[in-house]
């Protein structure tokens, strides 16, 4: 017997009803492949655990510096001051801090206790509900998401995944065939605008809507709408024409960007260039389904299938 | 629980005096106004909004839906007349007789646009200057009653269901008829008791007959043809029912509203009954003759929801278990949807339930967001109810007709709700006692203490409750619900007092988190991670936290396992303190003999319950409300799920039939669209599948948002949504709480 396969999980949620059909649980994996600059996720950026500290819920009590062998905690006169530098990441000022001012993000799972927690729902997804895996990037951890879906299936739940399709085919192929069904991200038709906004050019991703239209799974394409990247009409339109091969896609769905991350950013100690970044509005939202539709694409905006 | 009295004349602002006793507010509402039912409604909820506001001037504030009840004229007076040396009224003689007296000069109230007459402006109690009667003391019972925070239920009136069809087939004249009857047959010890029941029906009968005077009066001032017409037919249907039953959709529903207005106004009942099959026979005979279609007949329905929203059950089986799902349960559900007032329909979910309907329900639950229908689980109320000896054709008979609770109507006396012990207080008798005991404190003494003063607490209230039952009966008789109810008049006895089949007396839990997570709490850090010492935690527990060390461990207790966050060590003592509870209250009857059912319900006395509890191990300050019901308390789990709640409250059930019921708070974000029904059926088809018995949602609206845009510290557990992405509303940045607020708001 080997190790068992564990993997980094950000947070897993249960009466997750907007990442997939019926109700699901949702398992949060650490660690994306993308740097997307609009993320409003940032704390599942990385691989490794990492502290979030909100300064706003300290109560002073010190604690943190008491358990912190490195010097990175200090009580002064004007409050408690965190010197990310100093840190070597292991965690022991966020078990002592109470008030939730230092969260640690970032836990090793083994898939049976990933499985434990997700099945505590399994009454509530008879009716097609289940569990999804999402990230950061699920594949960046393949073969701990291939052996938790399986581990799923296997007790005869339903399965899905959220992917950005931005690796090679056969690093995630496992993952897609014990998927249920396949949310996938579409950030811009073109590879440079995609290394512009992502990091990564989106061959990949082409490539891997082809392979998976042959895998005949179930999906869903969704894009974030961020101002000023891909909000014009014939960004929209070049995505959905790139769908319309795609003979297993139930519909399109457009994400308007929100400025959700702000806070979280500065908690990890990075700054976020999408601020001030406002949403589109409902009725530029509107006017981009129009222009999905035209390539005769059913597109939902923010779920709602009649905007 | 019983509803604070509605103002007094006197109470009432000289600005919203009227010259004319009666009330006919629709009469100067537009004169262009048409005679459409789309038209009258909204007449209608215009007045009630008016109205709403009125009471509000008048009472300054008010914490619970009206039941209908409006301000009465400025200038109405009315005096009690007292048999007692110290001038109040108790007693059958006496509550019988100023029954009669108040509704000789009661306000009539017409309103053109209603298809009935009549509302009820006040209750009988506020007059009557006195509490329990001082010459029926149960001093025996205070000490233990103040110790365990005992809410003992001596002297609560109605909290029962009446059965109208009792009514319904024989009028208010076959009802008195009945009364002397009986009355003939015994003696003159009864006397008092069928004095008082005719005095109830000759009051009923006089207020009908003075508002058919008022309609005609109306009638005359009428110029609108369709509300005059109206106005006719109002007064046909009254002029028949004061003696006889009612013969039409129309008349049931003007009959079934006039007892609603009396025993409101009596003691304050609010019970209704199987509405959908109560009328059913009278809409399929209109239907029949055609005298009415369906729009008429929603029509008709939604001036009952509006008269007073009364706890009415539709649906669910029947005695024999078949569904009980008709064309008027559809029906029911679209008047309350076209009245958009508060209402208090439960839909009872079983096995055989019409689906279309169940899904209706959950649409218009989240469409409507107005908090109905709620949804009660037939295979925990069914099966529990026949654990206390029951057969099942009873236990499905034993409908919603209550805030939380279930009776069988005109059959059984409860006083469901009424009764609670405050086990948090319990708890803290326990703790101290140990701490200030020779030896070492631990889990296992904490709980054998526990165990101990919960008994004894439940002891003391099945004693109130015989008191209670001896007794009621020379303080506030139940003679309106006496009408409704199987034997009361055939035996002459009150239901409090024997008149009635079945006596299941209700005792209720409360504070049920409050005590799991303190018990997890401890026995989590001062046991299993030894972090914490008795000595320092009961420190900390009398210092209520204070200083900064205080704080931390008040956050690290508060962090313990808690109930509902799923396989915890809150959750594994919620079930044993359940379990304790549920065993102690159905070890024995009480020492009368009567039944009692156990269940968990605290919510209306969640902060009054609290002010007496100092602060707990569970990281609760002191004087900070209980917890909810038999909710987790919020903060329970970082996702909040509601699926996590309802695993958790299904768990905790004590299934002898009374309810411990789910509440659930939902944002309008998870609420939208035929995906969310879908989802929010299978939640609570599968609360109910594990043993829930009772689910009530909310759906945020904009006002609470806004609240908690001011304040979010006070709403720690509202998770806002955006597709694909929840976060806590209390952790964004300000300016994006304004950008989640607007954007609900707006859309």
């Amino acid at each position: 017997m080997g190790e068992p396969v564990t993997g980094v999980v950000t947070d897993i949620q249960r009466f997750s009803v907007h990442d997939g059909p019926g109700i699901r649980t949702t398992v949060f994996l650490k660690g994306c492949n993308l740097r997307c600059w609009w993320c409003h996720n940032p704390e599942t950026l990385g691989a490794a655990p990492e502290l979030q500290v909100w300064p706003a819920r300290c109560i002073g009590c010190g604690a943190c510096a008491e358990a912190c062998e490195s010097g990175a905690h200090r009580l002064t006169a004007e409050g408690h001051v965190f010197e990310r530098g100093l840190c070597r990441t292991c965690g022991r000022c966020a078990s002592a801090c109470f008030a939730d001012s230092l969260v640690w993000v970032g836990r090793s799972m083994t898939v049976d206790e990933v499985l434990a927690e997700a099945m505590r729902d399994a009454p509530f997804y008879s009716d097609g509900g289940g569990v999804t895996v999402s990230g950061g990037e699920p594949v960046c951890q393949a073969e701990f998401t291939r052996a938790l879906l399986a581990a799923i299936r296997a007790r005869g739940v339903h399965t899905a995944i959220e992917t950005n399709l931005a690796w090679p085919w056969e690093r995630g192929a496992g993952v897609i065939a014990e998927a249920d069904f396949v949310m996938f991200d579409v950030k811009c038709a073109g590879d440079e605008t995609h290394r512009s906004g992502t990091g990564a050019g989106n061959a990949h991703v082409l490539a891997n809507i082809r392979r998976l239209a042959e895998t005949g799974a179930p999906c869903i394409a969704r894009t974030p709408v961020v101002p000023g990247f891909n909000d014009t009409p014939d960004d929209i339109g070049r995505i959905a024409e790139l769908l319309t091969s795609l003979g297993s896609l139930l519909y399109y769905e457009l994400l308007p960007f929100h400025p959700l991350g702000e806070g979280k950013y500065a908690a990890l100690g990075m700054s976020s260039r999408a601020e001030g970044l406002r949403s589109p509005t409902r009725e530029h939202m509107r006017m981009l389904a129009t222009a999905a539709r035209d390539h005769g694409v059913t597109v939902r905006v923010a779920g709602d299938p009649d905007a | 629980m019983t509803d604070p009295p509605c103002p007094t004349s006197a109470q009432r602002p000289s600005h919203l005096q009227s010259a004319q006793a009666d009330f006919v507010p629709s009469a100067a509402a537009a004169s262009t106004a048409g005679g459409s039912y789309a038209q009258r409604i909204e007449m209608l909820r215009q007045t009630k909004l008016r109205q709403t506001r009125e009471k509000l001037d008048v009472r300054g504030f008010m914490d619970m839906d009206d039941h209908g009840c409006i301000a009465p004229p400025s200038d109405f007076r009315f005096e009690a007349v007292s048999d007692r040396d110290d001038g109040g009224v108790a007693g059958f003689r006496a509550c019988g007789l100023n029954f009669r007296r108040l509704f000789e000069v009661h306000p009539t109230y017409v309103d053109p646009a209603d298809a009935l007459a009549g509302r009820w402006m006040v209750h009988l109690g506020s007059y009557r200057r006195m509490g329990w009667p001082p010459e029926l003391p149960y001093t025996h019972l205070e000490a233990e009653q103040e110790l365990y925070g005992i809410i003992s239920g001596i002297g609560a009136g109605q909290h029962f269901g009446p059965d109208f069809r009792i009514g319904l087939q024989l009028g208010w004249g076959g009802l008195l008829d009945k009364v002397r009857r009986f009355r003939a047959l015994h003696g003159p010890d009864k006397e008092d008791f069928y004095q008082a029941e005719e005095d109830v029906i000759l009051g009923i009968q006089t207020w009908i007959r003075r508002h058919v005077d008022a309609i005609r009066e109306a009638e005359a001032r009428e110029t609108r043809p369709e509300l005059r017409a109206n106005l006719a037919e109002m007064r046909a249907a009254n002029e028949w029912i004061i003696e006889n039953p009612p013969r039409t959709l129309r008349e049931a529903c003007q009959w079934i509203a006039w007892f609603n207005m009396v025993s409101r106004t009596y003691n304050g009942d609010g019970a209704g009954d199987q509405l959908d099959e109560l009328l059913r026979p009278y809409y399929e005979r209109d239907i029949a003759d055609e005298r009415i279609d369906d729009e008429d007949a929603i029509f008709l329905i939604a001036c009952l929801l509006l008269n007073d929203p009364q706890y009415y059950q539709i649906a669910g089986p029947g005695p024999d278990g078949h569904d009980q799902t008709s064309r008027l349960s559809f029906l029911i559900l679209e008047a309350a949807h076209r009245m958009a007032i508060p209402c208090n329909l439960t839909i009872r979910v079983h096995d055989g339930l019409d689906p279309e309907l169940f899904r209706l329900g959950v649409r218009r639950l989240l469409e409507d967001r107005k908090g109905w229908p709620r949804f009660s689980g037939d295979k925990c109320l069914t099966e529990g109810f026949m654990r206390n000896g029951y057969p099942a054709e009873l236990a499905r008979q034993r409908i919603a007709v209550g805030c939380h609770w279930m009776a069988i109507p005109g059959r059984e006396y409860t006083i469901n709700d009424c009764v609670k012990i405050n086990c948090a207080r319990v708890f803290e008798v326990a703790f101290w006692e140990m701490m200030e005991a020779p030896g070492s404190p631990s889990v296992s003494d904490l709980w054998r203490r526990f165990q101990h003063h919960l008994r004894r607490a439940v002891e003391c209230t099945a004693r109130g409750i015989d008191f209670h039952l001896a007794h009621q009966k020379e303080n506030w008789p139940e003679i309106v619900l006496n009408l409704l109810c199987h034997g009361p008049i055939e035996r002459g006895l009150d239901a409090s007092d024997g008149g009635v089949e079945f006596y299941n007396m209700c005792i209720d839990g409360s504070a049920l988190a409050t005590v799991a997570d303190s018990f997890a709490a401890v026995e989590q850090r001062i046991e299993r991670e030894k972090v914490l010492t008795w000595e320092t935690l009961a420190g900390r527990l009398r210092a209520d936290w204070e200083g900064v060390e205080g704080e931390r461990t008040r956050l690290m207790m508060k962090r313990s396992e808690r109930y509902g966050s799923g396989g915890s060590l809150g959750d594994a003592w919620a079930l044993r303190v359940s379990e304790l509870f549920t065993r102690l209250v159905k070890e024995r009857p009480t020492p009368e003999g009567r039944n009692l059912i156990p269940g968990w319900f605290s919510w209306s006395s969640t902060i009054p319950m609290g002010k007496v509890v100092g602060a707990t191990p569970n990281g609760r300050k002191a004087g900070a409300p209980i917890s909810h019901g038999a909710n987790p308390d919020p903060g329970f789990r970082k996702d909040g799920a509601p699926t996590a709640m309802a695993t958790a409250i299904a768990a905790i059930q004590p299934r002898y039939g009374n309810t411990a019921p789910m509440q659930l708070e939902l944002d309008p974000g998870l609420a939208r669209g035929e995906e969310a029904q879908e989802q929010i059926g299978t939640l609570i088809r599968t609360h109910f599948d594990l043993g829930g018995s009772l689910m009530n949602v909310n759906i945020l609206d904009a006002e609470t948002l806004r609240a908690a845009h001011r304040d979010p510290a006070a709403y720690p557990d509202l998770v806002v949504r955006v597709t694909g992405f929840t976060a806590y509303f209390a952790s964004l940045s300000p300016e994006f709480r304004q950008l989640v607020v607007d954007r609900i708001i707006e859309e």
